[in-house]
C-alpha cells in the first residue's frame, strides 16, 4: 500500500503484459471511466510495463480484476 | 501507510544520473536503477509516473541547482570582465562539485527529451542584460550569440573537463585547472571579445 498524504491519493503500482500504444488506447476507456482512479498511466519503456494509478482508495484487488477482465496480465508490484 | 522519504529520493536521483551518464539513456533501466539505489522498483514508481518523467524531473532540478550557483554573486550590470570572472568561477566550482550533474545536463540538452521553456528565465535574462549592456557600453564587440557563447564560456568547460578527466593530450601529466590557469585563459578571451 502507497500513499500520498499531501494529496488523499494512493498510488498503485502493477507489473502488466500492456507493451503497446494500441493496447494503453483500447485500455483508456475502461481506466479513464473508473470514478476511483484519478490519473493512471502505463510506463512503455520499461520490461514490467508498469501501470501507475493514482486513486482514491489503497486497494489493488479491483484494478486487477477490471484489467483482467479486459484480457491482459496484472499483478501487484510488490516490494 | 508509507509516506515519501527525502533519503530514499535523492539516492534514486543520484544513481539515475550515474546510470545515464555511464551508459547513457538506454542503460537506465527501473531494475537496474532499484538495485542501486537499493529500493524496490514499486519505490521508484511512487516517485516518479515512468522512465521519461524521471528523466524530466532530473533534469528540471539539476537545471535549477546549476542556475542557482551560476547567478551566486553575480551582478549582470557589472563590468564585462568583473562579471565573466565571477561566472568562470561559478560555473568552474559548480562542475567540479557536480562533475555528473554536468555531463548529464549536457546529455540532456542534446535529446529531444527538452525545450527551451524547461530553462529558468532568470538565468536566460541575466546573460542576455549582462552582455547587452557590456555591448552598450563598449566593453566587448556584438556578436552571433552562439559565437559569443563558444569564445565567452567554451574554453572553460574544455578545461574543467580536463581537469575532470585528470588528463588532457596523450602522455601529459594530470591538468589542474587552478586560479592562475583561470585567469590566464580568461584574460585571453576577454581580450579576443573587445572591441
Amino acid at each position: 500500500m502507497k500513499n500520498n498524504p499531501d494529496r488523499q491519493e494512493f498510488i498503485l503500482v502493477f507489473r502488466t503484459n500492456i507493451n503497446r500504444k494500441k493496447d494503453v488506447k483500447s485500455l483508456s476507456p475502461l481506466l479513464d471511466g473508473c470514478s476511483e482512479i484519478i490519473r493512471w498511466n502505463i510506463d512503455l519503456s520499461d520490461c514490467d510495463n508498469v501501470l501507475r494509478i493514482e486513486a482514491t482508495h489503497p486497494n489493488h484487488e479491483p484494478v486487477i480484476h477490471l484489467v483482467t477482465k479486459a484480457g491482459y496480465n496484472c499483478e501487484e508490484l510488490t516490494d | 501507510m508509507r509516506t515519501r522519504d527525502i533519503n530514499k529520493e535523492t539516492v534514486i536521483r543520484e544513481k539515475a544520473i550515474e546510470m545515464i551518464v555511464e551508459h547513457g539513456f538506454e542503460g537506465l533501466s527501473m531494475h537496474k536503477l532499484a538495485k542501486a539505489a537499493g529500493v524496490s522498483v514499486a519505490t521508484i514508481y511512487i516517485y516518479f509516473k515512468d522512465r521519461e518523467d524521471l528523466i524530466q524531473q532530473l533534469y528540471a532540478e539539476e537545471m535549477q541547482k546549476m542556475v542557482e550557483a551560476t547567478l551566486r554573486d553575480f551582478d549582470p550590470e557589472s563590468h564585462f570582465d568583473e562579471g565573466l570572472k565571477v561566472q568562470w568561477l561559478n560555473r568552474m566550482n559548480y562542475c567540479f562539485e557536480n562533475p555528473y550533474s554536468m555531463f548529464f545536463t549536457e546529455q540532456v540538452k542534446h535529446s529531444p527529451l527538452v525545450d527551451r521553456s524547461n530553462i529558468d528565465t532568470r538565468f536566460l535574462n541575466a546573460m542576455h542584460r549582462f552582455v547587452h549592456r557590456a555591448i552598450e557600453r563598449n566593453e566587448i564587440i556584438p556578436l552571433p550569440v552562439e559565437i559569443y557563447w563558444s569564445i565567452a564560456f567554451a574554453p572553460l568547460y574544455q578545461l574543467v573537463k580536463f581537469h575532470i578527466a585528470k588528463s588532457s593530450m596523450p602522455g601529459r601529466p594530470p591538468f589542474i585547472l587552478d586560479e592562475e590557469k583561470i585567469n590566464l585563459t580568461l584574460s585571453l578571451v576577454i581580450k579576443a571579445l573587445k572591441p
